[in-house]
C-alpha cells in the first residue's frame, strides 16, 4: 500500500492527536472510492450503495467539490479532488478534543457551521434566499411520493418567516428579509451544539471499512 | 389542613374498631347495629330509619380516603409557591406520611399499616414507568443506550458486590454485635439497597431540569437496573435458603439475568405490537382507545412477572414500541386522554408511595445498630462514587461525547434510593433473615438521606457546578429541518467512508419500520416526514391558539400598527397578491382538511374546534380586509415582504 502521501499542510490541520493509522485508513478508502486513481471525480460517488438513498445526496456530493470547503481562494466547484482535498473535507468532521479552550472550541464550530451553510447556499452568494431554503426543503422531503410540492414549499415559507422573526426581529415596513446569512445562521444554531453532534468516529482505528 | 385530615384518618380508625367488634358507645353513631339474621322471633327488630354499614364499603372508602389524602397534600405543597423549588415534594410527601404514621401509631398503639409489597409493586409502580416509558426521548435514549446499559448492569453489580462484601467485613468485627449475619446474607443486602430508584430520581430531577442528556443517563439506569436487580435479589435469596451451592448455580445465576431482561424486553415489545395493530381497527369505537393502550402495557408487566422476568423492562418496552404507531391511529382526542390519564395515575401512585413509606417508617420493626447503618449508608455513598468514576473511565474510550467531570459528579450524585428497595427488604423472609428489623432501619436510614439530603441539595449544587441545562424551547419548523438536514448530512459521510455508525443502523431501522411495521400497524399509512408533521401541528396549535385568544393574534414579532402607514406599504401588483392569498389558502386548506377529520366520531365536535374554523374562514377575511385597511397581522406582513421579494 505504501504510505499516504499528504503534504505537511494536511496533518497541520489535525490537531496531534491523529495518527498516521487513521489517516491510512482513509487513504484505503480513498483508493477505493477512486479505483487506484490520484483524484476523485464526481461520478466515483455512484459507487457508494447506500448513497443512494440519502435524500440529499446531490448536496453532499457536491459539498466534496466545492471550492469554499477546500479553503481554496477561488470559488465555484471543482472538477476533481486528491486525496489532500479528500482530507480537508473529512477534517471538518473531527470530533472535539477534551483539552480546547474557549477559542478553539468557537472556531471549530464556526468551520463547521460554515460547512453546513455552503451546503444550503447552492449559488455561492453568501445568502440562502427563500428560493435555496425551498429547494433544500423540496429535497428533504423527495423520499415522501405522496407530497405535493406545494406543501414542501408552503413548509420553507414558514421555516423562513421563523428566521426572519429570529434574526431580524421587529421588521421595519420597507424592509424586505433577503436571505439568511451567516452571522444569522449562526444565531439560529445558538441552542444546538453543533460541535459535539457534528463528527463521525471514522477517526478511531477500529471500524471496518465497508467493502463491496 | 392537617388536623382535618388527622381527624379524618382518626375518624376512619375508629370506625374500623367499632366494626371489628369492639363497640365503644354505639349511641353515638346513630342507630348503629344492622339486623342480625339470628334475632328470634320475640327480638324482632324494627325497621331502621338509619344504618350505617362501614364494612360493607370499608376498602374502597379506606383507599379513596388514601388517595384524597394525598392529593389534598399536593395541592398544600403548592399554595406556597416557593416551597416545591425548595424541598422537592417526595420529601415532603413522606414527612406528611411520617406525621400520618405516628398518629396512627399514637391512636391504636400498634404498627401502622405496612405498605403491603404486593400492592406496591403490582399496583403502585406500574403507572409511573409506564409514564416514564411511554414519553421518554427515544432517540437520545438510544443514542446513549450503551453508556446507560454500562451503569445499569456493571455498575449495579459493582455497588451490590462491593456494598456486600464491606459490610461482611464490618460484621466479622466482633465489637459491633452483628457476627451472625453471614457472607450471603450480606450480599443479599448489597444488591438490594443498590438499585438506583426510577420514581425517586423522577421526583427529584423533575424539578431541576438537567440537560437532557444527563437526565437520560441517570433516568435509564434506573429503569434498566431492575433486571439486574431483580435477578441478583433472587439469586441471594435462594442461595440464602440453599444449604450447598455449586458452580452450576452461579452459571444459572448469569443465566438467568439475560433470560430476565431479554425475556421482559421480548413480552414488551411483542404487547407493544399487538397494541398498535388493535389501535389501527379501532376508528370506529374512538371512546375505548385509551384503554388499548393501558391494558396492553399493564398486561405487559403482570406478564413479565408472572414468569419472575423484568416487569419494569417489559413496560418500558411496550411504551416505547406503542408510542410510535399509538400516536397516529389514534385520533387527536385519545391521545390527550392518554397523556392526561397517564400523568395523573402516575402522580397519584407517586404521591401514595411517599406517603406510604413515611406511614410505614414509624412502627416497631426497627433495630437500631450504630454500626450497621452508619456504614451501610458510608459503604453506600463510596462505592456509588467510586462506581461511577471508574466505570467513566472505561465508557468513556467508547462514546463519542466524553462525560465530564461534572457530569459524573451529577450522576453519582443522582443515584438515589426508594421505594424498591423499600419494598424489597419488606419482602424479606424472617425466618432466613433473623436480623430483618435491622435491615430495615438500614435501608430507610439511607432512603431517608438520598431524599431528603441528597434531594434537597442536588439543585443547589446543579447551579452551582454550572451543570448545562435543558432549553425547552418552542418546536421549530425551522430546527427540525436543520435536524434532519443534518442527519442526512451525517449518514451520508458516514456513507462515504464506509463506517457503520449509529446513524447507519438507525437508517437500516427506518427503511426496515417504512416497508414492513408501518404497513401493518397503522391505518393509513402515509409516509409522512417529521418535518410534514410538525409544521402541522403547529399551525394546528396557532389555530387553537387563536381561538382560544379571542381572535387576537399574540404572534411575536408583530409589527406595531402604528408603524404602518398606508403610503409606505409598497404597492402589490394584483399576481403578488394572488401569490401570497394562494400560499396562505393552501396553508388554511390543509388544517381545515385535518380537523374535519377528528369529527368522524359520534361525538360533537369540540367548541374549540369549530371556533377554530371559524377563525381560519374569518382569517381569510380579514386578510382580505388588511390589505385596503392598515390593520395586519405580523405573518401577512413578512409575507408581503417574501412576495415582494420573490415575485
Amino acid at each position: 500500500q505504501g504510505q499516504a502521501q499528504t503534504g505537511p499542510g494536511v496533518t497541520s490541520l489535525f490537531s496531534p492527536a491523529v495518527t498516521s493509522e487513521q489517516i491510512e485508513h482513509l487513504h484505503r478508502r480513498f483508493k477505493q472510492l477512486s479505483q487506484d486513481q490520484l483524484t476523485i471525480r464526481k461520478e466515483n460517488f455512484d459507487s457508494i450503495p447506500d448513497l443512494e438513498f440519502n435524500p440529499i445526496r446531490g448536496k453532499i456530493v457536491h459539498a466534496f467539490f466545492d471550492k469554499r470547503n477546500l479553503r481554496q481562494e477561488s470559488d465555484g466547484l471543482a472538477d476533481e479532488i486528491n486525496f489532500e482535498d479528500f482530507l480537508t473535507i473529512m477534517s471538518y468532521f473531527r470530533p472535539i478534543e477534551m483539552n480546547m479552550d474557549e477559542e478553539q472550541l468557537d472556531r471549530f464550530r464556526k468551520e463547521k457551521l460554515k460547512f453546513l451553510f455552503h451546503m444550503y447556499d447552492s449559488d455561492h452568494d453568501g445568502k440562502i434566499t427563500l428560493q435555496e431554503y425551498r429547494n433544500v426543503v423540496e429535497e428533504l422531503l423527495s423520499g415522501n411520493p405522496h407530497l405535493e410540492k406545494e406543501s414542501a414549499r408552503s413548509i420553507a415559507d414558514g421555516a423562513m418567516m421563523e428566521a426572519a422573526s429570529i434574526c431580524v426581529g421587529q421588521m421595519g415596513p420597507d424592509q424586505v428579509y433577503e436571505g439568511i446569512t451567516f452571522e444569522d445562521f449562526l444565531k439560529m444554531w445558538q441552542g444546538i451544539d453543533i460541535e459535539t453532534k457534528m463528527h463521525v468516529r471514522f477517526l478511531n482505528v477500529d471500524t471496518i471499512a465497508h467493502c463491496y | 389542613l392537617v388536623p382535618l385530615l388527622a381527624a379524618l384518618v382518626a375518624g376512619a380508625a375508629e370506625a374500623r374498631a367499632t366494626s371489628d367488634g369492639q363497640l365503644p358507645g354505639a349511641a353515638a353513631m346513630g342507630t348503629g347495629t344492622p339486623p342480625s339474621p339470628s334475632g328470634t322471633a320475640f327480638e324482632e327488630t324494627r325497621l331502621h330509619v338509619f344504618t350505617l354499614d362501614y364494612p360493607h364499603v370499608q376498602i374502597p372508602f379506606e383507599i379513596t380516603l388514601w388517595i384524597l389524602l394525598a392529593s389534598l397534600a399536593k395541592i398544600g405543597f403548592h399554595l406556597y409557591h416557593k416551597l416545591p423549588s425548595i424541598v422537592p415534594e417526595s420529601c415532603l410527601l413522606i414527612l406528611v406520611g411520617l406525621l400520618l404514621g405516628g398518629i396512627i401509631f399514637g391512636a391504636e398503639e400498634k404498627s401502622p399499616p405496612v405498605m403491603n409489597s404486593d400492592v406496591f409493586f403490582l399496583y403502585l409502580l406500574p403507572p409511573i414507568v409506564l409514564d416514564a416509558g411511554y414519553f421518554m426521548p427515544t432517540r437520545l435514549f438510544f443514542e446513549n443506550f450503551g453508556t446507560i446499559f454500562w451503569y445499569a448492569v456493571v455498575g449495579t453489580l459493582w455497588n451490590a458486590i462491593g456494598i456486600g462484601i464491606s459490610l461482611y467485613g464490618i460484621c466479622q468485627i466482633s465489637a459491633f454485635g452483628l457476627t451472625d449475619i453471614t457472607l450471603l446474607q450480606n450480599l443479599l443486602f448489597g444488591s438490594l439497597i443498590s438499585a438506583v430508584d426510577p420514581v425517586a430520581v423522577l421526583a427529584v430531577f423533575e424539578n431541576i431540569h438537567v440537560n437532557e442528556q444527563l437526565y437520560i443517563l441517570v433516568f435509564g439506569e434506573s429503569l434498566l437496573n431492575d433486571a439486574i436487580t431483580v435477578v441478583l435479589y433472587n439469586l441471594f435469596k435462594s442461595f440464602c435458603q440453599m444449604r450447598t451451592i455449586k458452580v452450576i448455580d452461579i452459571f444459572a445465576g448469569i443465566a438467568n439475568f439475560f433470560i430476565v431482561g431479554i425475556g421482559g424486553v421480548l413480552i414488551g415489545i411483542l404487547l407493544g405490537f399487538v397494541a398498535a395493530f388493535t389501535t389501527r381497527f379501532t376508528h370506529k369505537i374512538r371512546v375505548i382507545e385509551p384503554l388499548f393502550v393501558f391494558l396492553y402495557s399493564y398486561l405487559s408487566y403482570i406478564t413479565a412477572e408472572m414468569f419472575h422476568l423484568s416487569g419494569i423492562m417489559a413496560i418500558t418496552a411496550c411504551a416505547m414500541t406503542m408510542n410510535k404507531y399509538v400516536e397516529e391511529n389514534v385520533s387527536q382526542k385519545s391521545y390527550t386522554t392518554i397523556k392526561y390519564f397517564m400523568k395523573m395515575l402516575s402522580s397519584v401512585s407517586e404521591t401514595l408511595i411517599f406517603i406510604f413509606m413515611g406511614v410505614s417508617t414509624v412502627g416497631k420493626n426497627h433495630e437500631w445498630n450504630w454500626a450497621f447503618v452508619s456504614f451501610t449508608l458510608l459503604f453506600c455513598l463510596i462505592w456509588r462514587a467510586l462506581g461511577v468514576f471508574v466505570l467513566t473511565q472505561i465508557i468513556n474510550v467508547f462514546r463519542t461525547i466524553p462525560l465530564t467531570f461534572k457530569d459524573q459528579f451529577i450522576i453519582a450524585y443522582g443515584g438515589l434510593r426508594g421505594a424498591i428497595c423499600f419494598s424489597l427488604v419488606f419482602l424479606l423472609p424472617p425466618a432466613v433473615f433473623p436480623r430483618k428489623k435491622l435491615f430495615i432501619t438500614a435501608v430507610i436510614v439511607v432512603i431517608f438521606f438520598t431524599v431528603f439530603i441528597q434531594g434537597i441539595t442536588i439543585r443547589p449544587l446543579v447551579e452551582f457546578l454550572d451543570v448545562k441545562r435543558s432549553n425547552k424551547k418552542q418546536p421549530a419548523v425551522s430546527e427540525e429541518i436543520y435536524n434532519r438536514f443534518f442527519d442526512h448530512v451525517k449518514t451520508g459521510i458516514e456513507d462515504v467512508c464506509g463506517h457503520w455508525g449509529h446513524n447507519f443502523w438507525r437508517d437500516k431501522f427506518k427503511k426496515f419500520d417504512n416497508k414492513y411495521l408501518r404497513r401493518l400497524l397503522i391505518r393509513e399509512n402515509q409516509p409522512k416526514s417529521s418535518i410534514v408533521s410538525l409544521y402541522k401541528k403547529l399551525e394546528i396549535k396557532h389555530a387553537i391558539e387563536m381561538a382560544e385568544s379571542g381572535m387576537i393574534s399574540k404572534v411575536p414579532s408583530s409589527v406595531s400598527l402604528s408603524e404602518y402607514h398606508e403610503g409606505k406599504i409598497k404597492p402589490l401588483s394584483p399576481t403578488e397578491m394572488e401569490n401570497m392569498r394562494e400560499i396562505l389558502t393552501k396553508n388554511l386548506y390543509q388544517i381545515r382538511h385535518r380537523t374535519m377529520s377528528y369529527n368522524r366520531h359520534s361525538l360533537a365536535a369540540d367548541a374549540n374546534e369549530k371556533q377554530a374554523k371559524e377563525i381560519l374562514i374569518r382569517r381569510r377575511h380579514s386578510l382580505r380586509e388588511s390589505l385596503r385597511k392598515t390593520n395586519s397581522l405580523s405573518r401577512e406582513s413578512t409575507v408581503l415582504a417574501f412576495c415582494c421579494h420573490c415575485c
